[in-house]
């Protein structure tokens, strides 16, 4: 298929060979704008890099003042994500001692009694985190697969009141979201979706589906017809056309609207809150919830968005060749 | 393209008269509560089914709803004991504290029984009375003498409404309010007590009123060694900073309201000017940096950090302050309950939920409901309770010497729980509030107008949305 | 509907019946595609706005105890009417000009930055998009830890960190309150996570100016500056406008990100309308009625600013 795209009719330009860039000096400018590069995209990160550094730091050295570059790097946030604890009461503060002295503990429930805590049971993240694959991936495959059908057809075929269509396509993603929810609400727990995967499922899709439509719209408006127009007087039925010619040529299109997709409902959190109870509930609801007891636990929050945040930097660093080459709105005209 | 505003507007005005004549069938099923009832009922009950397949005809789960911390946690071992005496599983759902009050109030405005029970806050019990959400409790907490097991302070506070009425609706489960917490180490310091008495010619220990706490804040707060005198709520979001307000404006003899809900006079009255002055000058000259959006968390946090000699909170948020762990001045962490104003007089802000059950459940989970609230009002259990690290409301419990002495902070409590005070708990409260958060970090942070002119700016905004509500009779 | 013809069958003259027969199964497959599409669109939005709609209209809380009652224009009216609630439309206006207008210049910058291949760009270009990819629940989260003044990173980065005396958020310096630094600070935050998202759609423009252009600059020895402004500039313009579109539509509905950095204050210098939409329509108020018509008045504003760009956008197209 990428081959395909590749040899297409209109091969995008991956390598530029303009003038300025054969001139004498551009070896050198090339080598000091990559430093510049480099560097401003080190100052971008910083804060990711302070994430990272708090995952592993310890609670005090996190509200340590003026804030540690180096220090004593522990797992504690990772346990604040993965167990359940409650502050071991005084009382029982004697019987916790012994245990530890005897070396009867496990790993994760010593590294609990050394912050003064007990381990009450694992924690729901890894539920959620599993839930949060299933909808956002789920939902993703569905509005890719809408966006791309319906993205197509706006594209090729004309009919009455087309641009209205489009602009009421992109306008259901106008309205604030936070005066729909109590409707939504309502509505869901008349239909049984109130609390379940497929509920979530359907809301981030309907989300994502304005903004799919109206990315493949644009990039199949760059796809030539010529090909198609073609293969249908080769006696091609259509849908034949559209699964062997044009669907090969909008790999980039589809990659780019499965990372915006992906982005969005992996990430998404006050429908998560509002819609979902113990059964289908997602990750990022969980992340500040971290928050509720005697101080911020900074660690665990860490952790969890850093956890979080590579399964979509793996997709987006593995799909980056097609991101900008579909990420077109039918905005390039050539 | 302009065609195309036209027809958005249009299409507007087409819904509108659609929605407009669609409204009623769409409106009916939420719009009253206590007929939806049963409609809510009938469509929840296959759902939950599968979870309550009873052994005996009876309910075998429990779902109550209550913020995500601590005491939560600790009231999941009540239930697990609960469990292992009855065989009718407990399961406390947490959710975060700052949607806790959106979850819930959603849920309800749809007629949900996805819970069975709330531990909901002591604002929000006259929308659930109100509306219908909650069971009138007047009957069982009467007939089973569990009204008189709790102190009369939290039995109004977090059971009865409208406030003096003697009707009930939810049992007093988690006492709280706000006290301090301050360095021991600091106040204690020979060098620190000889320099202070030289300063102000008394001698350096908790305050008594509000004129020593000012001049302790201003004695320990020393920038060049980075530490402030203290940590006070700020924040804007939802309540925080009007809960920290009226740790100052109830000691002065200030108050929301007069006996007959009258505002204007009362909100600015020249003790709750007063009041809200000291309040500015604190966070003016005392105060420790960061906490400009300050709450629970972030006081506590300015204190392990060693930032602030002394620092505002509920006492819920205090076991963290004794735990080595968390807090490196664990060990020399003392508290107080709040000072008092010019006059003697006492008062603080209250925090704390009373237990409620929800009336969209079943007849015979709410009597399951009304089971588990008998056995955990017993004075064995609250003691339990207690134990565990809740704030038990039981008289009793609260008087023994086991109580005072399990915690460090737990004098003060008993002691603050005496003298508190609340803000409205009407159902408009979340208007009167987004009044006062407004007008006072205006002023506190912003340094904006004075303390005269927020009060009066207050107080004639509440009076409004009072007259609107029919709270106050217009003239 | 019955008008419907494919393009293609128009420009292809083929024997009629085999064109026939094509427009009919054109028409299906259109229905095919389309139709899922629209269903679910409708059927998700059709109840919510029609209900908040008719809402608006009335006097109503969701968690009150009474049905709603119309009250026709009265709660627009009430809106229109309310200074505090214009102070908090300028300050949108605000955010969303300064935060979109360094989005674009910075995200641009990025763009040019990073444009063409060198080892290692595809890294590069992923790192850079990361903080898109966060939560914004997260990113204010983190950023509240960012800023602040005792164990926060910014006041060392930009050299305040000794004296402790800068607070972003709570727009002081020592013991004195100056006008909005917080508004900055909540500014800055959304642009360091939005930035990459222009930088994306620029670079994808970049990417696709044909080289002939430049060569033919070249050999009429133009300037480079010419070459930006005559070649690069006009071939980005529809992509950064697009960017530019959605990146406004959704700064003005914003919220999440300010809720968790400064929750609306001090006082209400970060008070955005979005922000206060959540507060009267959540937040123990539930205003159903009255924030109904504030979210149709801000849906209003969206609708027309988004067809001024598209205006423009298709102006700009129409000129390429």
């Amino acid at each position: 298929m990428a081959s395909f795209a590749e040899t297409g009719p209109r091969r995008p330009v991956v390598e530029s060979i303009r003038v300025d860039k054969v001139s004498p000096g551009a070896r050198t400018t090339g080598a000091v704008r990559a430093m510049v590069v480099v560097i401003v995209a080190l100052i971008m990160l910083i804060p990711i890099f302070v994430m990272l550094a708090t995952a592993f730091k310890s609670r005090p050295d996190v509200s340590a003042s003026p804030p540690k570059v180096f220090f004593q790097p522990t797992l504690e946030g990772f346990l604040y994500l993965f167990t359940d604890r409650a502050i071991i009461a005084p009382g029982r503060m004697a019987e916790f001692q012994a245990k530890a002295d005897a070396g009867a503990m496990g790993f994760l429930e010593r590294l609990a009694f050394d912050t003064g805590q007990e381990i009450t049971g694992p924690s729901a993240y890894v539920g959620r985190l599993t839930n949060s694959l299933i909808v956002a991936g789920v939902s993703t495959a569905l509005s890719v697969l809408l966006g791309t059908l319906a993205g197509y057809a706006f594209s090729r075929f004309n009919m009455p009141g087309k641009d209205d269509l489009l602009f009421f396509i992109l306008s259901t993603r106008m309205l604030p979201a936070v005066v729909v929810t109590i409707p939504l609400f309502l509505m869901y727990r008349q239909m049984g979706l109130y609390d379940t995967h497929l509920g979530l499922i359907l809301l981030y899709t309907v989300f994502n589906l304005s903004f799919a439509v109206w990315l493949m719209k644009g990039f199949f408006d760059e796809i030539p017809r010529e090909y198609e127009e073609a293969a249908l007087v080769d006696g091609y039925s259509r849908i034949q056309t559209f699964l062997k010619i044009v669907l090969p040529q909008s790999v980039s299109g589809i990659a780019a609207t499965t990372v915006f997709c992906l982005i969005f409902a992996w990430n998404e959190y006050a429908f998560a809150l509002m819609m979902t109870s113990e059964r289908a509930r997602t990750a990022p609801p969980s992340i500040p919830s971290m928050l509720g007891r005697g101080g911020i636990e900074w660690s665990a929050i860490a952790a969890g968005s850093l956890l979080f945040l590579i399964p979509v930097v793996i997709i987006t660093f593995a799909l980056r060749k097609y991101l900008l080459r579909g990420v077109t709105f039918g905005a390039i005209r050539q | 393209m302009l065609n195309k505003v036209m027809l958005g507007i249009a299409l507007l005005v087409m819904l509108a008269i659609a929605a407009a004549c669609a409204a009623p069938a769409a409106v009916q099923p939420t719009s009253a509560p206590p007929t939806s009832a049963p409609a809510a009922q009938a469509t929840e009950a296959p759902a939950a089914q599968p979870t309550a397949a009873p052994a005996a005809g009876g309910v075998s789960e429990l779902k109550i709803l209550w913020a995500q911390w601590d005491p939560a946690n600790y009231l999941q071992q009540m239930g697990n004991l609960y469990e292992q005496e009855t065989g009718v599983k407990v399961t406390i759902v947490q959710e975060p504290w700052g949607t806790f009050g959106d979850r819930f109030f959603t849920a309800m405005a749809a007629g949900s029984a996805e819970w069975d029970g709330v531990i909901g806050d002591s604002q929000w019990i006259g929308t659930g009375a109100t509306s219908g959400y909650y069971v009138d409790l007047t009957d069982f907490m009467n007939s089973t003498g569990i009204a008189k097991t709790v102190t009369p302070a939290t039995l109004t506070y977090y059971g009865e409404y409208p406030t003096g009425s003697g009707k009930y609706w939810a049992y007093p489960t988690e006492g709280d309010a706000d006290g301090w917490a301050y360095r021991k180490d600091l106040f204690e310091d020979p060098k620190e007590m000889e320099a202070f008495k030289a300063k102000y010619g008394y001698d350096l220990a908790v305050p008594k009123d509000y004129k020593q706490f000012k001049d302790i804040a201003e004695f320990f707060t020393r920038p060049d060694q980075g530490l402030y005198g203290v940590g006070i709520y700020t924040q804007k979001d939802y309540d925080a900073l009007t809960m920290g307000i009226e740790n100052t404006m109830f000691p002065y003899g200030g108050d929301w309201k007069d006996a007959d809900n009258n505002v204007v006079g009362v909100v600015n009255s020249p003790q709750n000017v007063e009041a809200v002055q000291l309040y500015k000058e604190l966070y003016d000259c005392c105060q420790a940096p960061g906490l400009s959006n300050a709450f629970f968390q972030e006081t506590n946090d300015a204190f392990t950090g060693g930032k602030a000699a002394m620092i505002m909170n509920y006492f819920a948020f205090f076991p963290a302050l004794t735990n080595p762990q968390t807090n490196p001045y664990a060990a020399t962490t003392g508290f107080f309950p709040n000072p008092e104003g010019p006059n003697g007089d006492r008062g603080a802000a209250l925090g704390g939920q009373g237990m409620s059950i929800i009336s969209f459940i079943s007849d015979e989970r709410k009597q399951a409901m009304r089971d588990f609230i008998s056995w955990f009002a017993t004075e064995e259990n609250q003691a339990k309770w207690a134990e565990l690290g809740g704030y038990t409301c039981n008289s009793k419990v609260l008087e023994t010497e086991t109580f005072l002495k399990a915690q460090p902070y737990n004098p003060a409590f008993a002691e603050t729980m005496t003298f508190v005070k609340d803000f409205w708990n009407i159902p408009e409260f979340g208007q009167l509030l987004q009044v006062s958060q407004t007008e006072l970090s205006k002023f506190i942070l912003e340094g904006q107008g004075t303390a005269q002119e927020t009060m009066d700016s207050i107080a004639t905004q509440h009076d409004k949305i009072l007259k609107d509500a029919g709270y106050i009779k217009s003239q | 509907m019955a008008s419907i013809t494919a393009d293609s069958s128009v420009n292809n003259p083929i024997s009629s019946g085999r064109a026939v027969a094509r427009q009919l199964s054109d028409r299906a497959i259109m229905n095919l595609f389309i139709w899922p599409t629209l269903v679910l669109l409708i059927a998700f939005n059709f109840f919510p706005l029609f209900y908040s709609l008719f809402l608006s209209f009335t006097n109503y809380r969701a968690t009150g105890n009474t049905a709603p009652v119309w009250i026709g224009i009265e709660n627009y009216a009430t809106i229109l009417t309310d200074p505090s609630l214009w102070e908090a439309f300028t300050t949108t206006g605000r955010y969303v000009l300064f935060s979109v207008a360094l989005q674009t210049v910075v995200g641009f910058g990025l763009a040019m930055l990073i444009r063409g291949k060198f080892r290692g760009s595809g890294l590069v270009t992923t790192l850079i998009l990361v903080p898109m990819m966060l939560s914004p629940v997260v990113v204010g989260l983190f950023w509240k830890m960012m800023y602040n003044p005792n164990f926060g990173y910014f006041n060392y980065l930009v050299g305040m960190g000794e004296s402790g005396q800068l607070d972003m958020l709570a727009s002081r310096f020592g013991n004195q309150a100056i006008q909005g630094i917080a508004l900055a600070s909540v500014i800055l935050v959304d642009v360091w996570m939005w930035s990459p998202f222009v930088m994306l759609l620029v670079l994808s423009g970049l990417n696709a100016i044909p080289d002939y252009l430049y060569e033919a600059a070249a050999i009429d020895r133009a300037s480079s500056w010419f070459q930006f402004w005559h070649i690069t500039l006009p071939q980005v313009m529809p992509l950064l406008l697009i960017a530019v579109l959605f990146r406004t539509i959704e700064a003005l509905k914003s919220f999440d990100l300010v809720m968790g950095l400064t929750g609306g204050g001090p006082g209400n210098q970060t008070e955005l309308i979005a922000v206060y939409l959540y507060r009267v329509a959540f937040l123990g108020q539930f205003r159903s009625g009255y924030s109904s018509a504030l979210a149709y008045i801000i849906l209003i504003i969206v609708i027309a600013i988004s067809n001024l760009y598209i205006r423009n956008l298709n102006k700009i197209k129409g000129e390429g």
